[in-house]
């Protein structure tokens, strides 16, 4: 190992930019199919290995983020006992009802139902929960598909920044720079409306013809096949409406989400077990412990390139590229972050721009809030614009297209670069003119 | 019923054969065929990749799409067995323009009926890009005459000439 020999500072710096680059280009390419965790994994075990991050420095790293991590596991269990309780289904029930057998009347429900499960339950539960939920509704009533799925994909990420648990980007972000509740909502709140305003004049204008028809009510299942077990759906409803008011407190409190996330689950485990909705085994089951790696990972590579200053000095450029003024701020932050959540994922992305933010903390106030919500609304907001996921992805789709290879996925990217560059303009603007 | 056929000067053959078999008066073997598409369930798992997931889900949400698709399957091959009772019935998974291309091939099928576009709206869309491409994909590649139906329709006309 690398520690044991001294080996210059300058080879030292050139090896761990060459090995984050690699890591990088390794989550964006994906080669052999090779899962997101491993390749961060793999980064950080090198990192360690060649002795260019100590174990003490990767240990306390994980350790100083645990909030995150254990949000995202409260995050991940509030929303597979919630679906367990057939919360998610008896919503997209009642948004049908409510309806009145109209269909563009349903896809406005849909889009407001996402954006409150985006809101309390993060993106994660809409995109990844209500999106099947919604496939099966519309599939049993004879709509279109289509505009109702893209209407969860997509209100999922534009509804993610109405408050900071609405996307656990915003909790990375916020954890290396922190926000009061009420300066969050001032320069996110309405921006939110704005993108959502956007997003849904946009689609019911792409969708008008699809969504001009009606749908046999008699169709829709009896709110009996919805709900399980009354006992337990009426306590899921009670915790999380109880979840809901104690993030809004503990956000305002400065108080650890994942602590709220994580009581909420736990109380929720609680009565699943007791009802015996769900086992122990079950619940574990529907948790992604992969993500885990996959963020352990990013944050000891990460936290490697701080150590060269490589961060700081991108914080440094960004700085520059803004002009020092707060408009550049929000539209270096807003472009560079949805630019990389494209390239590489989200979730690296917002700890990049996390830590790199950290060295323009000397900047007046405007300028350093225009960066931290255009960070916060560009990671949410970016992956939008790809929805087959990045670029490499759409690259791929491109040549695979140019080789006569039948690829679905790059007529439903179009949806994305239709929508998403609107939004991210009024959202940037709308901040600026907030600060 | 009264056709009307449209010439171009090289298909007279093919309008000929085409009104022969409409008007043989023959017992017609009537297929019905409905594709299961796959398309939004790909989506779907492109959108669980970007979350950090793999593409195919599992457990009971995975098994109530599979069976709300399989049923509403069902349910319109149901319908149609109600008009054709004598049909044979085809239910296909893919990409639907292609499935419909092979199954008429596999089949042998000497015609195929196909509507312009699936509509939902009370009024019939009539003008550019009314044809789906769904519909374009089959004219396209049909092994066989394809017949485009659309609701009959007074309305907006005479266009501009």
């Amino acid at each position: 190992m690398f520690s044991f020999f001294p080996i210059p500072l300058f080879w030292k710096t050139v090896l761990t930019i060459f090995i984050a680059l690699l890591t990088l280009v390794g989550i964006m390419t994906r080669p052999f199919r090779w899962n997101e965790a491993f390749i961060a994994l793999a980064g950080a075990a090198l990192l360690l290995v060649l002795g260019l991050i100590t174990p003490a420095d990767a240990f306390r790293t994980l350790v100083q983020d645990w909030n995150t991590f254990f949000f995202f596991l409260g995050m991940m269990t509030l929303s597979a006992l919630a679906e367990a309780a057939g919360l998610f289904d008896w919503l997209a029930v009642q948004a049908a009802r409510l309806a009145g057998r109209s269909a563009a009347r349903l896809f406005l429900n849909v889009f407001l139902l996402g954006s409150l499960i985006s809101m309390l339950l993060s993106n994660d539960a809409t995109a990844l929960i209500l999106t099947p939920v919604v496939y099966v509704l519309v599939t049993k009533l004879r709509l279109p598909v289509l505009p109702f799925m893209f209407a969860c994909t997509f209100i999922a990420d534009t509804a993610s920044f109405l408050l900071p648990i609405s996307n656990p980007t915003n909790i990375i972000v916020l954890s290396r720079l922190p926000l009061d509740l009420f300066t969050f909502l001032r320069l996110l709140f309405l921006p939110s409306l704005a993108a959502i305003a956007i997003n849904l004049g946009v689609f019911f204008l792409k969708y008008r013809n699809q969504l001009k028809g009606h749908f046999d009510v008699q169709r829709l299942p009896p709110t009996d096949q919805t709900i399980r077990h009354k006992p337990y759906f009426r306590y899921t409803c009670g915790v999380l409406a109880t979840v809901a008011a104690a993030y809004v407190t503990a956000s305002a409190l400065k108080f650890p989400l994942s602590i709220v996330a994580m009581g909420g689950a736990l109380l929720l485990l609680a009565g699943a077990l007791f009802w015996r909705q769900m086992t122990l085994r079950e619940t574990a089951k529907r948790i992604s412990w992969s993500i885990f790696g996959f963020i352990g990972g990013m944050f000891i590579v990460v936290r490697a390139i701080e150590d060269t200053g490589l961060t700081a000095a991108f914080g440094q450029w960004l700085l520059r590229l803004s002009g020092g003024t707060s408009f550049g701020a929000v539209l270096v932050g807003t472009a560079g972050a949805a630019l990389g959540t494209n390239l590489i994922n989200n979730v690296p992305m917002a700890v990049v721009m996390g830590v790199a933010l950290g060295s323009v903390q000397h900047a007046p106030v405007p300028v350093q809030h225009g960066f931290v919500a255009a960070t916060i609304f560009g990671c949410a907001l970016g992956p939008n614009l790809t929805t087959v996921g990045s670029l490499a992805t759409v690259l791929w789709l491109l040549i695979l297209r140019q080789r006569n290879v039948d690829v679905s996925g790059l007529d439903y990217a179009k949806v994305g670069v239709m929508v998403t560059p609107l939004m991210l303009l009024a959202g940037a603007l709308t901040i600026w003119l907030l600060l | 019923m009264r056709v009307l056929c449209c010439l171009d000067g090289t298909n007279v053959e093919q309008v000929r054969k085409a009104m022969a078999m409409l008007a043989t008066g023959e017992l017609w073997t009537v297929g019905l065929l409905y594709v299961i598409d796959t398309g939004p369930r790909e989506e779907i798992g492109r959108t669980r990749q970007r979350f950090l997931r793999p593409p195919g889900s599992s457990g009971p949400r995975e098994q109530s799409m599979r069976e709300t698709e399989a049923e509403a399957a069902q349910e319109i091959l149901a319908e149609g067995r109600r008009y054709f009772p004598e049909a044979e019935t085809f239910e296909r998974q893919g990409r639907p323009e292609r499935e419909i291309v092979n199954v008429a091939a596999e089949w042998r099928a000497d015609l195929v009926l196909i509507e312009a576009r699936a509509e939902y709206g009370d009024k019939p869309r009539i003008g550019p890009k009314s044809v789906g491409h769904v519909a374009r994909f089959v004219v396209d590649h049909a092994p066989c005459p394809v017949l485009l139906i659309r609701p009959l329709t007074g309305a907006h006309f005479p266009i501009p000439r």
